[in-house]
């Protein structure tokens, strides 16, 4: 970075040798940031931030079965972590249950297996969900935050008080390429109600995370990241608009946010606090909602698994430590330190320790948490938290002027997007123009470091299977029957799909069955992504 | 057809959805020049048949869920039982160092994990393909 | 600490934080005169105009064990790695002027650093790197025998004295919070100090004569205000000396004045004092003592993550706890930085913590994206403050010194031995009632170790092969050049001349580090450090 011309950011923002009080003096202090707290929140969604309350550590984690994630969670828990984020497996996310032949080689794999009610009461058997919130990175449908809410009514918990996240994104749903999904519209369709029926059945619950934190990993950049994420969430707003069920304020209330902490500093930093602002903007300008509680950018951040390197692991430990103080100055609420070995294995104890302990040490060694948005009327950052804002919003208006995100989508546009930054990685990649440490630059011939790795299951499928054959077998078959046929006719009628989808849940419909009734209706849909 | 153009049929036996390492591969061989067929998620026995079908010269798969040691396996299997054992296989993906002989072993020629520059992979391609674009059609 | 109750929530040092800052909280801030541009007056943004963008800090480790062979093993490789500096560790015996043969001492040589006895030995270490490209620190007792004989060295490889770069610690502050054995008093200290700096103006005017560290002091649990506090009062008892003296004009004495502080926990109070450092040195240079070249004013800092801080409980935090000071080294402008490795605590860096240090710098540096501008949190409200404030309190405690007497009058009354053991009191109170809290140590402290972490292990037979060194090195030396060259020495220090010529040529004759630290106590006298009771 010595040549003073061409020094850009990240995303591509040229930076200056130094900022001054002249790149900021067009910055009105109440107008364009204020107080915590306060619109237009850039400096913080809460007025004491970190002084009045630590954000959350939340780890997405699960693998093999449901009991030993429960095991995990409960060692977890006791580490200090302060919340529970459940990675489902790939025949989850796919949505195919464990006695398909087609999932069998991916059980437990990248996450628990919940085909059915009784896996999520087995993963959270013994943990108080009363105490702690849950992230449930659930599917298409929220089938298994029904499940996740059926174990909390049979726990006797009230479902007006229970606390949590489904992430019910269309935008990270669309960058992974699964098989077996119905289309963008139809996602929209599932998840707006969803949300719905959350705003009256399960007020405190979070019924979305629009969520960039996969969009990034397929190598966009910070201001694509942004505007994607906007553009999502204005994509659903609409939609709620064209169906006019539920009052805007009351919709929008639980909107929170996922994003990734990627590398370049300062951008990070920038980039939340941009985001923040830009979310008041959407909420108070463009849709009149007058409720500032409505316009909280309340975010769950995680370090950016794409950065963490598979040469030399332990160098991820340094990357993590960076990206999760990004994310603190960044004022996010809840934070996912990944393993050190993300690039190599699912995490060992060992990483998984070093995590949370990363996370701890900033909260309490650092004293960053002293002050609220520390690096506020910085020249630099200011400067930057407005660049950012404004490519950001024509970004989001390049989306609108396609038809929205799910027309997007549909029609190819994002995934080119996506597969063109990743061609275009590799390119700077190889000329140097990007540099990482380990990999194309002091590149070692012996990998130098020795790491615990995590090693699967292989019995993991075997007992998932069995498990569901019982589970199947110890049901009332035709109260199933009645429930998936009830669930398909409100699927075709327009109405809320979610009740039927609880009832569904209730009878023992398994989660397979339930996105079966997706796919009648809606048919499968092919991601577009190929060379 | 064009026998001297290596043909290289890229696909996921499993079913986890990265797919940044499988594109941006595919995108370095068909710049260089190789006959790419992007086959996306396929079965084991899916691949077999379309290696057969297209009669191709490498089957190139990308894994990241730590099930490859059965999903390479069954691919292995599928290929020999179709008679195309001869088939180069070439793997990409989170695989642990530990495992590389075993896979070996199984019949992969090569095991490329992330951070390896694309032209390395182009290059092991063209290196040995010279011998296998004259197989006896 | 992240408490809600307003008034409690301090810096590390006490400075009352607030839940945030605004316009207001600077608005008596002039940007010109206060934090102005990097590169001028007061430097508060930065030393050099273009900072990081045109050049990054350099990646210097503090390196020593066994012998000189084996230390020059260890700088290959990090040489290798990308480390663009060197560091001498001297071990024990190099420290306190004992040879290797001394019986006081046979338990500590080859510890904690390398024995450096001779030219021959200091050849050895340098064996095959290219001095004329990099730099190199040497952290010398006070007359001793390391900056001679690197000096002697370069002679030998043909590089002229007013080319050789690299520093010599010659730090009256850190040497005062160490408790060696075998040392001169302050005053006997000050002089060889002084006369080095005055020596190096004529012959070697691109060496750093001086390294004022605050370093060590900071690992005795003094905080950031007195951490500037003490620097700059001996700072000032330096200049107060050459003005004394009237040998050396002000602004060429002072002109290579180098710096070494501490990286400690508190993020921003760091960075801060990093900035708050560049403005106090700025103004003492220009207001206190009327030298008017900004180049005199420029506080050249080479920053450590602080040892004290990284715990034998589970090490691999300490990854996370240096990476974090590394960044508040690079956000505070330092143009030089040393990474512990993990394993600080626990053993001498091995190979995967010595690579792990030197990555945390490559990817501050490569990957980051900080380096883009220079001083990126200026202007933040908080920091602004903050650094105002660690000044006005730094300047505080420079009084407090003063009304001592100075630097060296409050070493030696043991007023500074005070301090650093109420600071270390006050440490251990706060570890025990939670004030303070430490990861996995007095928080979250887990039974059973987590991590294997490899061990160093120092080579047994070091002590022996040095020995047998030290002994060759007196029979085949030419006994009538010692003797002589050992009275010229004597007669020198005992006079009012500079030191340093009679030194060079001790050296050149082979006189050994023991032998002239002997002169040094006979002339001023040992001296007990006022710790303990």
């Amino acid at each position: 970075m010595a040549d003073g011309q061409h020094v850009c950011s990240a995303s591509g923002i040229p930076i200056k040798n130094i900022y001054t009080p002249e790149d900021t003096k067009d910055i009105d202090y109440d107008r364009d940031l204020g107080l915590a707290g306060q619109p237009p929140f850039t400096r913080g969604v809460y007025p004491t931030m970190y002084r009045g309350r630590l954000w959350t550590i939340r780890r997405l984690s699960g693998f093999n079965t449901p009991e030993e994630t429960n095991k995990l969670y409960r060692e977890e828990y006791e580490l200090g972590q302060t919340g529970f984020s459940v990675a489902p497996d790939v025949s989850t996310v796919v949505g195919l249950d464990a006695d398909d032949p087609w999932v069998t080689a991916d059980i437990g794999h990248a996450g628990v297996p919940m085909s059915s009610l009784e896996d999520v009461q087995a993963t959270f058997e013994g943990l108080p969900i009363e105490k702690v919130s849950t992230y449930m990175a659930d599917r298409c449908g929220a089938v298994n935050t029904a499940m996740y809410f059926v174990m909390a009514e049979e726990r006797g918990l009230d479902l007006q008080e229970i606390r949590g996240t489904t992430a019910n994104d269309l935008l990270s749903w669309s960058v992974p390429a699964l098989i077996n999904q119905p289309p963008p519209q139809a996602y929209v369709r599932y998840a707006v109600d969803f949300i719905e029926w959350c705003t009256e059945h399960a007020p405190k619950w979070n019924p979305v995370s629009f969520d960039s934190y996969n969009a990034r990993d397929c190598g966009l950049n910070a201001v694509q990241e942004l505007g994607m994420l906007m553009a999502t969430a204005i994509q659903y707003i609409e939609e709620e608009k064209k169906r006019g069920r539920v009052s805007l304020d009351r919709f929008v209330r639980r909107f929170s946010f996922n994003t990734g902490l990627h590398n370049d500093f300062f951008e990070e930093i920038a980039k939340l606090r941009a985001a923040r602002r830009m979310w008041h903007r959407v909420i108070r300008e463009r849709y009149g909602i007058e409720d500032p509680r409505c316009a909280l950018f309340r975010v769950h951040v995680q370090s950016s698994g794409s950065t963490h390197t598979t040469q030399e692991p332990l160098n991820n430990v340094i990357r993590i430590a960076y990206q999760v103080l990004a994310g603190v100055l960044g004022g996010a609420q809840s934070i996912h330190a990944n393993g050190y070995d993300e690039g190599v294995c699912l995490p060992t104890d060992q990483s998984m320790l070093l995590s949370i302990r990363t996370e701890q040490i900033a909260a309490l060694e650092t004293n960053v948490t002293n002050t609220i948005d520390p690096v506020g009327g910085s020249y630099y950052v200011e400067s930057l938290t407005n660049q950012i804002e404004e490519r950001a919003w024509q970004y989001v208006q390049k989306i609108e002027d396609m038809g929205g995100m799910a027309e997007a989508i549909a029609c190819g546009w994002v995934h080119r997007e996506y597969m063109d930054a990743t061609i275009e990685h590799e390119r700077r990649l190889a000329s140097g123009d990007i540099t990482i440490v380990g990999v194309n630059k002091f590149r070692m011939e012996k990998e130098p470091y020795e790491v615990p790795i995590f090693r699967w299951d292989p019995e993991a499928p075997d007992k998932q299977i069995e498990r569901l054959k019982k589970f199947k077998k110890n049901r009332d078959q035709s109260r199933v029957n009645q429930a998936l046929q009830e669930l398909e006719r409100v699927t075709r009628s327009g109405e809320n799909v979610y009740p039927a989808v609880m009832e569904a849940v209730r009878a023992g419909g398994t989660l397979g069955e339930i996105a079966g009734v997706q796919h009648k209706v809606y048919g499968v849909w092919h991601h577009p992504i190929g060379v | 057809m064009d026998k001297n153009k290596v043909k290289i049929l890229m696909a996921k036996p499993g079913l986890e959805g990265h797919w940044r390492g499988i594109i941006a591969v595919s995108s370095a061989f068909r710049d260089a020049g190789f006959e790419v067929i992007y086959g996306g998620h396929m079965l084991p026995a899916e691949i077999a048949a379309t290696a057969v079908q297209e009669d191709v010269d490498i089957v190139g798969l990308s894994i990241l869920s730590s099930n490859y040691m059965r999903l390479v396996s069954e691919t292995v299997k599928e290929l020999k039982d179709r008679g195309r054992g001869d088939v180069m296989i070439l793997l990409g993906g989170i695989i642990y160092k530990e495992d590389f002989p075993a896979l070996k072993e199984m019949g992969v020629a090569e095991i490329f994990l992330p951070g390896t520059p694309l032209d390395e992979i182009v290059e092991f391609v063209r290196r040995n393909t010279s011998e296998a674009s004259q197989k006896v059609s | 600490m992240a408490g809600s109750d307003e008034g409690k929530v301090t810096t590390a040092s006490g400075v009352p934080v607030k839940d945030i800052y605004t316009p207001d909280d600077i608005k008596h801030i002039d940007y010109e005169r206060d934090i102005g541009i990097p590169g001028k007056p007061p430097f508060t943004r930065g030393v050099y105009a273009t900072m990081y963008r045109g050049q990054l800090w350099t990646i210097r480790r503090l390196t020593g064990f066994n012998t000189p062979e084996d230390t020059n093993r260890r700088y290959r490789e990090e040489y290798e790695l990308g480390q663009t500096g060197f560091s001498i560790a001297p071990d024990i015996s190099t420290a306190v002027g004992m040879d290797a043969d001394d019986p006081r001492v046979s338990a500590d040589v080859g510890h904690a650093g390398v024995p450096i006895y001779s030219v021959e030995d200091m050849e050895t270490v340098f064996n095959g790197l290219p001095i004329e490209k990099c730099s190199t620190f040497l952290a010398d007792r006070v007359g001793g025998l390391l900056t001679p004989a690197y000096f002697l060295m370069a002679e030998k490889r043909g590089i002229p004295l007013n080319q050789v770069r690299g520093t010599t610690a010659n730090d009256l502050c850190t040497w005062s919070s160490i408790d060696l054995f075998n040392q001169p008093p302050p005053d006997g200290f000050l002089r060889y100090a002084v006369d080095l700096i005055e020596w190096c103006t004529q012959n070697a005017p691109r060496w750093y004569p001086v390294s004022f560290n605050s370093y060590n002091p900071r690992d005795n649990g003094i905080n950031a205000v007195q951490e500037m506090g003490m620097l700059m009062a001996t700072v000032i008892q330096y200049v107060e000396e050459a003005k004394r003296r009237g040998r050396v004009p002000l602004d060429r004495f002072v002109r290579r004045f180098a710096f070494n502080m501490a990286m400690h926990s508190d993020f921003f109070e760091e960075i801060a004092k990093l900035r708050a450092s560049r403005r106090l040195l700025q103004r003492i240079m220009k207001e206190r003592y009327g030298i008017e070249d900004p180049a005199c004013g420029q506080l050249r800092v080479h920053v450590q993550s602080s040892g004290s801080t990284h715990t034998h409980q589970e090490p691999l935090n300490n990854l996370v706890r240096i990476a974090y000071q590394v960044m508040a080294g690079v956000l505070g402008g330092a143009q030089s930085i040393h990474a512990n490795g993990y394993d600080e605590a626990v053993c001498l860096p091995t190979d995967q913590a010595m690579l792990l240090a030197i990555r945390t710098e490559q990817i501050v540096a490569l990957e980051t994206n900080v380096t883009n501008t220079v001083d990126p949190l200026g202007g933040s409200y908080y920091i602004e403050s903050l650094t105002k404030e660690l000044e006005e309190r730094a300047w505080d405690y420079i009084k407090k010194i003063e009304d001592q007497g100075g630097m060296a009058e409050a070493i030696k009354s043991g007023w500074i031995h005070r301090e650093y053991k109420k600071a270390i009191i006050e440490h251990e109170r706060k570890l025990a009632s939670g004030e303070i809290t430490v990861v996995g140590v007095n928080k979250f402290r887990l039974e059973k170790e987590p991590y294997e972490v490899p061990i160093f292990r120092p080579d047994p037979r070091s002590p022996d092969i040095l020995i047998e060194r030290v002994k060759r090195l007196r029979e085949q030396r030419d006994d009538a050049e010692v003797a002589r060259a050992l009275k010229n020495l004597e007669a020198v220090v005992r006079s009012e001349e500079n030191t340093f010529p009679a030194i060079m040529e001790a050296v050149k004759a082979h006189v050994t580090p023991g032998e002239m630290a002997r002169i040094q106590l006979e002339v001023y006298g040992p001296w007990t450090y006022p710790i303990g009771g």
